[in-house]
């Protein structure tokens, strides 16, 4: 591998290095994913056409949407170069919080016109209030992130399922969710789902954040280097705090969509999307390194993994395989990112 | 002067938090349930925590040199897969050192990803966790794996009373005791995990180090899975399911530190009774099982939290004073 | 006995085009103390790395007992019996003392085992010991001992190597008088038994006591060498710091020195850091701080900007007092602060000089309950206060900060506190690893803004360029005050003397 990092390191102008020029410039392009998506999509057609036919790319696309807002706000967590890995458990705990409030089946506020609204509220205060336990772990006691978040992950999955056996006879989910509620899961204004407004709402405010506030600015210069930001007057602990709540806030959004989707709340919600939210981010081009990440680079990796994941289901892969390729991918995604980090640093 | 005291005596309630939370748990449980605090109960624990204790202690290793290995719940069932379905015909003998090839190729897999291009451990172990669960699951089909008889009697069995479960536990705790304290590469390690910098600087082999602790680590995951998978009999696919849990929290309790260059074998094990201890309590309390994570979970966050601030504690007593009073 | 070791002839060497060292030469011989003095940048750092094989060097010879060498690594240099003890120690603490020692030569049980001999360990530990008079068990974790005696420690590892040639970089820096007793009486056994020793050291009077022969270098040549009879501390000062460098500064008018104090520092105390600091400065005025590396000079001024705790005193900035531990305040007071380590704690390398410099004032250039970014007013800001420093690159919003000489760098961070219009600036080491020309063009920006009634606190390890530029100088030692200089009579000597004695 030192290899090829040598390779694509070697100076312009160098005759040999043509195809290195190329490979380099392939290597930092943003594009480079969506070449990618493109490719694969484009050769899987010819075993399975049924990809490109539009029901099934309007499954791809509405499957995309929560992941996506999910993938926004571990950007935000990977920027200050910290991870988070609860957000899975966060969209369980809100799920099925924000379900038993609004259940008719016994829920807290069953059948008040505005126990939806209450519902989600919840669900986005216990996705804030999870996302700040797990930052002020990291940064204020000093304890690693990775087992900061593994901890909160495991801790409110159990929370979750706990609850649930708590609030039903059945123990596995909550059901009998207000119409209201779930028109946001499939519903919407003029053939555009509720869930792709509230996505694309989500997604500006995310890249006005980065680009356009104070708040993005300090969050790309935490990332960079937090001592010298410290010394230019960022409140350090304060920016990481809030990156973990966005991230937490953005696992909640997700959760309302996912919740209103299966109609019901329950403790396994998102159990499954780990590893696509981690690896959406990481193939996006956000830098594991801290610092460095944009929205479109995101939104074009979650493209390639939810086309990834469905051209496999197409082709009857069974779940497993499905499990071992995305562990695969974001193998390849960190090591691409670990390659451009190296070259950039030799110059 | 008095300032120092305090500090030191901050420090030592530190490093003894784990032992006062054992005789806490001990009492409580105790006090709880009449059948916990029996001879038998306590063999039990022992027996129930040898495959946590065997993997914390690979598990230290890596810990050492400022490393993290999430997979070693994936290598466990790899290897339990792989021992059912392919190695039921032919001897221990052969079996044995089957496993601990596959789990050293495994760990040389990570070890090559973390050492070759510097990637953060724990999203390499993370990967090839799901890497290795997925492959393992299309093995079995997500069908339950019987293991043979053979691997089944060595769970019955016992040597001089003892079971061989503890008595493997016993080999492995000493070999790495041995490497760890007795060989110039184990104190190697541990001059790499306190300073990787000045580590090369002396003329030792950082990364030929960093490679071989994450293959020791996956060889000690092998080996529990054997252990466990011969005490179960069989391997669901859930079969060491977030199985690092228990072991990280095991070894960070036993006082090996998560910021490397700290920690042994002794504490390992005595944190793996520990993290043994509370899921056995709760068993003889007849407690809810969706509590287990719970309490796993909370018994892991003290033991990085603790290991944080004894960290601060231990920085700030060793910051080097500028103006000396002589 | 007095043979001679080492023979050091023409050694040149230079970093991207600039000669550090100019035909370099001395001889030792063994059983000899080789003082070896100069100002920071004079090359002795760089004469004692290419010697240990930390650096290599352009041409020249290094003959040891006779034999041409070249050390690649600090392997090969103590192969060759080079061992170089560094001002910052490389022990283990987590390790004990004798496992320190033999790290990477640990005697083996047995021919070929790989088991450690714990028995011959510390017998061969306790002798190495013994021959430094360091009465501690060798088993002893290396964090529990004072650093006096890690410094033993790494002496004894340098000892069971066999080494015939020591170098001690600064080793009385965190030492207490006690303990550099102790150390200068094991030189003097090492001595006499015919190992040679270099001493590099600020404290001309431990070098004038302890060596036999002194190497004194400036500007990377030697510029005096000789028996210590030849020398005296006035002498090894005046060559030390030469005569010949005034036109490097730009002029500048004086200070009226009537203004009202800008900063005013009432006895700030930090156990172990500083005590009983107090000083005055006034809006126009530079206030030079001189001091060696270690004096507390680099620490006052992280206290002073709010970023390290201190336990007694007052900061005030006119007439509001400063609370501690808040670089926030302190920037909203007028304060800014180049710190000495620029890669480190001064710029976001991997970002644009655009964003560096805009990074401190984004509060104050937003507008509303979000802080929105007008992006195409920031950008036009940091264009015109990177025109105002001469910042050296093409598109400024683009270029990567990392691509930069040390000098542009170091305007990119003179700009991005500029951009805040500070009162009061605080520069610590603010020419350091810059070119002669840069260092030029940096001491006319600071000129300019004295000029524009700013207050400059100005922290260097060079006296000249104190002297050169200051209104006042303040000298910092131990953590201590030990006393101020008016223009008037600046005096290089003195200077020296106030801050090397002890």
């Amino acid at each position: 591998m030192a290899e090829t990092s040598r390779v694509l390191s070697s100076a312009p102008g160098d005759a040999r290095s043509r195809p290195a020029q190329v490979l380099r410039w392939l290597l930092f392009s943003d594009y480079l994913v969506l070449a990618l998506t493109l490719v694969y999509v484009a050769a899987l057609s010819f075993f399975v056409p049924e990809i490109l036919s539009p029901t099934n790319l309007r499954d791809i696309f509405l499957q995309i949407l929560p992941l996506f807002i999910a993938a926004l706000g571990l950007m935000m967590v990977l920027m200050v170069a910290q991870i988070d890995l609860s957000a899975t458990s966060i969209m369980a705990m809100g799920c099925v919080v924000g379900a038993s409030i609004m259940t008719s089946e016994g829920g807290y506020l069953s059948a008040q016109p505005w126990a939806p609204a209450v519902a989600i509220l919840a669900i986005v205060v216990v996705g804030v209030l999870i996302g700040v336990i797990n930052g002020v772990c990291t940064i204020v006691f000093d304890m690693p992130s990775f087992l900061v978040t593994l901890t909160t992950m495991m801790f409110f999955s159990g929370a979750a399922i706990w609850y649930t056996a708590a609030h039903t006879s059945s123990g596995s989910s909550i059901g009998s969710l207000p119409p209201a509620f779930l028109e946001i899961g499939y519903g919407g204004v003029a053939g555009i789902p509720y869930a792709a407004m509230i996505t694309v709402v989500l997604a500006i405010v995310v890249h006005l954040l980065l680009t356009r506030t104070v708040f993005g600015r300090w969050v790309m210069a935490v990332g960079l280097n937090p001592k010298a930001a410290a010394i230019s007057g960022v409140p350090v602990q304060a920016v990481v705090i809030g990156c973990f709540a966005i991230s937490g806030l953005f696992a909640a959004f997700a959760a309302i969509i996912y919740t209103a989707r299966l109609e019901a709340g329950t403790p396994i919600l998102g159990q499954r999307i780990l590893l696509d939210v981690i690896g959406a981010a990481v193939i996006g081009g956000v830098s594991l390194f801290g610092g460095k990440g944009t929205v479109i680079g995101v939104l074009l990796g979650v493209l390639f993994l939810s086309a990834v994941d469905n051209g496999l289901q197409l082709l009857g892969l069974s779940l497993s395989s499905v499990y071992a390729i995305k562990g695969g991918v974001i193998l390849l995604a960190a090591v691409t990112d670990a390659i451009r980090h190296n070259v950039m640093a030799r110059g | 002067m008095s300032r120092l005291d305090s500090r030191t005596l901050v420090l030592m309630l530190l490093r003894f938090a784990p032992l006062i939370l054992f005789a806490l748990l001990c009492l409580a449980f105790g006090a709880l349930s009449d059948r916990f605090l029996s001879l038998a109960n306590f063999r039990n624990i022992l027996t129930q925590s040898t495959h946590v204790a065997v993997m914390a202690i690979g598990m230290t290793f890596v810990l050492l040199v400022r490393g993290v290995d999430l997979s070693v719940g994936s290598v466990m069932y790899l290897v339990a897969v792989v021992m059912g379905l392919y190695l039921s015909d032919v001897s221990l003998f052969v079996s044995i050192p089957a496993i601990m090839v596959i789990g050293a190729a495994f760990g040389a897999i990570n070890a090559a990803l973390i050492t070759g291009l510097r990637i953060a451990p724990f999203i390499v172990t993370l990967a090839t966790l799901f890497i290795g669960r997925g492959l393992a699951l299309y093995l079995s089909e997500t069908k339950m794996v019987f293991q043979s008889d053979t691997v089944q009697a060595l769970g019955r069995a016992s040597f001089f009373g003892v079971p061989w479960a503890i008595w493997i536990a016993i080999v492995v705790a000493a070999v790495a005791w041995i490497t760890l304290t007795q060989t110039p590469y184990g104190r190697q390690i541990y001059a790499v995990g306190a300073d990787p910098d000045s580590a090369g600087k002396a003329g030792i082999r950082v990364q030929a180090i960093t490679f071989s602790v994450f293959c020791i680590c996956s060889v000690c995951a092998a080996i529990g899975a054997l252990i466990s998978a011969s005490q179960v009999g069989a391997a669901s696919a859930t079969f060491g399911y977030q199985e690092e849990f228990p072991v990280i929290a095991a070894a960070v309790l036993g006082g090996t530190s998560l910021f490397g260059g700290r920690g042994g074998v002794f504490g390992s094990i005595f944190g793996a009774v520990l993290v043994q201890t509370t899921s056995n309590g709760l068993v003889m309390l007849n407690a809810n099982p969706y509590l287990y994570p719970l309490v796993n979970s909370v018994i892991i966050f003290i033991a990085a939290w603790v290991d944080g601030r004894r960290r601060l504690m231990t920085e700030r007593i060793e910051q080097r004073k500028i103006r000396i009073e002589a | 006995m007095s043979e001679l070791l080492l023979k050091i002839s023409g050694l040149n060497k230079s970093f991207f085009g600039v000669q550090v060292l100019r035909d370099v030469g001395f001889e030792l011989t063994s059983g000899a103390v080789l003082g070896l003095v100069g100002e920071n940048g004079s090359g002795k750092s760089t004469t004692m790395n290419i010697l240990g094989g930390v650096l290599t060097r352009d041409s020249g010879r290094v003959e040891l007992a006779g034999v041409d060498v070249a050390p690649s690594n600090s392997r090969d240099a103590l192969a060759l019996g080079i061992a170089f003890i560094h001002q910052e120690l490389s022990l283990f603490p987590n390790l004990s003392v004798e496992e320190n020692i033999f790290l990477d030569h640990f005697p083996r049980r047995m021919h070929g085992l790989p088991f450690i001999d714990r028995r011959a360990l510390r017998e061969q530990a306790k002798k190495a010991l013994d021959l430094i008079d360091l009465q501690v068990a060798p088993a002893t974790p290396v964090m529990r001992l004072p650093q006096g005696e890690r410094q033993l420690v790494e002496i004894a590892k340098a000892l069971t190597r066999q080494a015939r040639l020591i170098i001690f970089d600064e080793p009385t820096t965190s030492l207490t008088a006690r303990e550099t007793e102790r150390l200068f009486e094991i030189i003097g056994r090492l001595r006499a038994q015919g190992i040679a020793i270099i001493y590099i050291s600020h404290i001309l009077g431990d070098v004038l006591r302890l060596c036999d022969d002194i190497v004194v270098l400036r500007d990377g040549r030697v510029v005096g060498e000789g028996p210590r009879a030849d020398f005296t501390i006035e002498r090894l000062v005046t060559l030390m710091v030469g005569r010949s460098i005034d036109r490097l500064f730009p002029e500048r008018e004086p200070a009226p020195g009537t203004n009202s104090a800008a900063l005013s520092v009432r006895k700030v105390s930090q156990p172990g850091v500083v005590k009983d600091v107090s000083f005055d400065l006034r809006l126009g005025e530079m206030l030079g701080v001189s001091g060696l590396m270690g004096s507390g000079r680099s620490e006052l001024a992280r206290i002073l900007f709010g970023l390290d705790p201190y336990s007694e005193g007052e900061i005030r900035v006119g007439e509001h007092t400063l609370s501690p531990l808040s670089p926030r305040e302190a920037m909203d007071k007028g304060l800014a602060f180049l710190t000495e380590d620029r890669r480190g704690e001064g710029l976001m390398m991997e970002a644009s000089i655009a964003n560096n410099i805009v990074l401190p004032s984004l509060v104050e250039r937003s507008s509303g309950f979000m802080h929105w970014l007008k992006p195409a007013a920031l950008g036009q800001a940091a264009r015109d206060v990177a025109e105002r420093v001469r910042v050296n690159a093409k598109a400024i919003d683009r270029t990567a900060v990392r691509t930069l000489s040390g000098g542009n760098q170091q305007k990119v961070v003179i700009a991005k506190w500029l951009l805040r219009a500070p009162t009061i600036f605080i520069l610590d080491e603010p020419t350091r690893g810059i070119d002669v020309g840069a260092k030029y063009e940096v001491y006319k920006i600071i000129n300019q803004m004295v000029a524009g009634g700013a207050a400059i606190l100005f922290i260097s390890s060079e006296i000249e360029e104190l002297i050169g530029m200051a209104d006042r100088i303040m000298v910092m030692g131990r953590g201590e005050v030990r006393g101020f200089f008016e223009r008037t009579n600046f005096d290089r000597e003195a200077i020296m003397k106030a801050a090397l004695w002890d």
